[in-house]
């Protein structure tokens, strides 16, 4: 009897651990929602989520790639849905952190990886005092000049203010069907025009204790300055509609002399079949040195209640992205500049013409995508210059926009 | 027996359960969504927070750019809508009748009619560029003018042309509406007409427009709501810029929506554009039911 009873208790427990044998084997789920920067981003996760599963047995990585028209939507629907991914890569993070939707940078990323980034990145993502989030990649602005059509305007590329208004009327002055300056006001990217004259003329859209402060003199100085490009007839006719893709067009076609442009430009005009023989320079200033403006997008981890096990699954996920020779082919996958110190070193040795632009974008200025008002700030510099175009007085928009922004 | 009255009188609800499933599942709840939203103070990140009152709609209403989009919308529908009845009107009259190469011409009429929205408002986009555009190279090439003409010098330029748009992709419609009209006009009504002396526009005023004016109502109606509702067009040549001087109800919410990130003035601005359109359409229930109230 007794031994039958140990036969029955030995099956009994077989059968017990047959289950916890199968939880051992089960793969922990890692579900990635990623922006698409271009025609590479899909087949380069495709190949990652195919390495990365072959060589971390224990997790089962899904990356899916969204447009950028979609993203928005698509996060904030399963946010709603209570279905948040578990890693989501976007350019914004504030919101979802006013929500108390994220986890600290430093509790999903290796002591290891975090040392990697550039400390001026990671305070992009600092509210409070907590880095929410890690830059994925950045990409800077600088001065694209059309050499041909200086040199035979008998102009230098200008460094201020006055040189521009100077280079301008010469070229104007040596062929009228030349649009000198290019200016992109338009819903889609005019409050990069606003951070490009206002960080030039020592103002911003914050003030140096990080409070906004829009309607300073020198932010009314500096939007005043642009319309004033555009009402000499120095621009592209229509900078309320005309998109920087628009004025790229128009500098690969020639019909642009001078444009300020991402480091992508030249990549940007040759897939169009465009040549020209081009220059790069800093962006004019009027006060102090020249300042880029540098954008960033970043990684940010949903706090869906994770086991240890699971935190440890992106905590590998981010140790194995940022390995630096897989880091560097990811930045220079859609051309851009890299958010690590050993990025950035590697891909100035590698290509010299990029050198120069990761010292641009170590030096960069960001939006203040920290601050909750980000996204009606944005706007409302928008609005401000077309409203400004329209010939609206600029001190009364901006003095009306800061009050609705910081009450 | 009695099994059998008893399932005739359920028969018709069954044949009809599946359509008001399906309008329940994708009409009405996600109206109630969109009330419910508007309600409701939503988050950037989308989370409801709770019930918010009014509070979307007096932040709506407050703003100055509504009262300049709701103004915009009247004119681009009264606009549109009007303009194409009068064109689709005429050339529904013109392909009523009898000439060589009629069917090709009606065939034609179609096409602007067939085409996505995005691209024919994309290709007007294209045609009107002041840098590239193909109504300069051509006014150019045939010697017209020397140098580029700026079409849309002022956002009311562009508006208007956003208008001529919207027209030129509406006439169809309303000609296909009016033309079937046409064709059940018995020719015997013209015919006596003609024998008792009447003149062309005696005809047109007494015989076609009476006799037309059915289909041509209920066309008017689903045009008011189409037009109104209209995304694409302005989307694609202005997205409501500069400074919402081209928006109407549906970018400015498209805009709260998901560049702003204001869901819930998003939803407010939804819920004002249902109710107008509800009042419309209501103006139009009332006179057809009064209508076959005397009728009767």
């Amino acid at each position: 009897m007794k031994k039958k009873l140990l036969v029955a208790a030995s099956v009994a427990m077989m059968a017990a651990s047959i289950p916890a044998a199968c939880q051992a084997a089960e793969k922990v789920d890692l579900n990635v929602i990623a922006a698409q920067y271009g025609q590479n981003t899909a087949e380069w996760w495709a190949n990652f989520v195919t390495e990365f599963n072959a060589a971390n047995e224990g997790i089962n990585l899904n990356v899916e790639v969204v447009s950028w028209n979609d993203i928005y939507t698509v996060v904030n629907t399963r946010i709603q849905n209570g279905e948040a991914p578990d890693i989501l890569n976007i350019d914004v993070f504030a919101d979802y952190q006013a929500d108390g939707l994220l986890l600290p940078a430093k509790d999903y990323v290796s002591e290891e990886t975090y040392a990697k980034m550039y400390e001026s990145f990671l305070a992009q993502s600092d509210i409070d005092g907590t880095v929410w989030a890690i830059p994925d990649l950045a990409s800077a602005r600088a001065m694209y000049y059309n050499a041909d059509i200086l040199e035979a305007a008998g102009v230098q590329p200008p460094t201020t203010w006055e040189e521009l208004k100077a280079a301008c009327e010469a070229i104007k002055a040596y062929d009228d069907t030349i649009y000198p300056w290019g200016i992109d006001m338009t819903t889609d990217e005019g409050q990069a025009a606003f951070a490009y004259y206002t960080w030039n003329n020592g103002g911003g859209f914050v003030d140096e204790n990080g409070d906004w402060a829009l309607n300073s003199p020198e932010n009314v100085e500096a939007v005043q300055f642009a319309i004033d490009l555009v009402n000499a007839g120095y621009t592209n006719s229509d900078p309320a509609n005309d998109t920087r893709y628009d004025l790229q067009d128009m500098f690969g076609a020639g019909k642009i002399a001078m444009v300020i442009a991402p480091n992508s430009l030249p990549t940007y005009i040759a897939e169009g079949g465009y040549e020209v023989n081009y220059g790069v320079a800093s962006i004019p200033c009027n006060k102090g040195e020249s300042v880029s403006a540098g954008v960033m997008d970043r990684f940010m981890c949903f706090d869906n209640g994770y086991t240890d096990e699971e935190l440890a699954a992106v905590k590998t996920f981010f140790d194995y992205f940022y390995e630096d020779e897989r880091y560097s082919d990811w930045v220079l996958m859609e051309g851009f500049l890299p958010a690590t110190v050993a990025g950035g070193e590697a891909i100035a040795a590698a290509d010299e013409s990029m050198a120069a632009w990761v010292d641009i974008v170590g030096s960069s200025k960001f939006y203040p995508t920290a601050k909750a008002e980000w996204a009606d700030v944005k706007q409302g510099v928008i609005d401000v210059e077309q409203n400004a175009l329209l010939g609206e007085d600029i001190q009364t928009l901006l003095d009306d926009l800061q009050a609705e922004i910081a009450g | 027996m009695k099994k059998k009255k008893v399932w005739r009188t359920v028969q018709p609800y069954v044949w009809l359960l599946p359509s008001i499933l399906l309008m329940a599942v994708f009409i009405l709840l996600p109206i109630m969504e969109v009330f419910r939203s508007a309600f409701s103070e939503i988050s950037k990140a989308g989370i409801n927070k709770g019930f918010a009152g009014f509070d979307n709609f007096r932040k709506v209403l407050k703003s100055s750019a509504f009262s300049l989009v709701l103004k915009n919308t009247v004119v681009w529908t009264v606009a549109v809508v009007g303009l194409s009845t009068l064109f689709g009107f005429i050339l529904a009259l013109v392909l009523n009748n009898e000439f060589r190469g009629r069917k090709v011409a009606r065939a034609i009429v179609v096409f602007p009619w067939a085409t996505s929205l995005i691209i024919q408002a994309g290709v007007w986009k294209f045609i009107i560029d002041t840098d590239y555009g193909a109504l300069n190279t051509l006014l150019q090439k045939l010697g017209l003018i020397t140098k580029a003409v700026n079409w849309t010098p002022t956002p009311g330029a562009y508006f208007a042309w956003e208008c001529w748009v919207g027209i030129f992709v509406t006439v169809p419609f309303v000609t296909f509406c009016v033309l079937s009209g046409l064709q059940s006009i018995d020719a015997a009504l013209y015919e006596s007409a003609t024998v008792d002396g009447a003149g062309y526009w005696q005809k047109l005023f007494n015989i076609t427009v009476p006799l037309v004016k059915p289909s041509l109502t209920v066309c008017t109606v689903l045009n008011i709501i189409y037009v109104f509702n209209s995304f694409p067009i302005v989307w694609t040549i202005t997205k409501g810029d500069p400074a919402n001087r081209t928006d109407t109800l549906v970018t400015y919410l498209y805009k709260l929506a998901f560049y702003n990130g204001k869901s819930g003035q998003a939803a407010a601005v939804s819920v004002i554009g249902f109710l107008i359109l509800l009042f419309c359409a209501s103006l139009y229930m009332i006179s057809v039911l009064r209508k076959e109230g005397k009728d009767e």
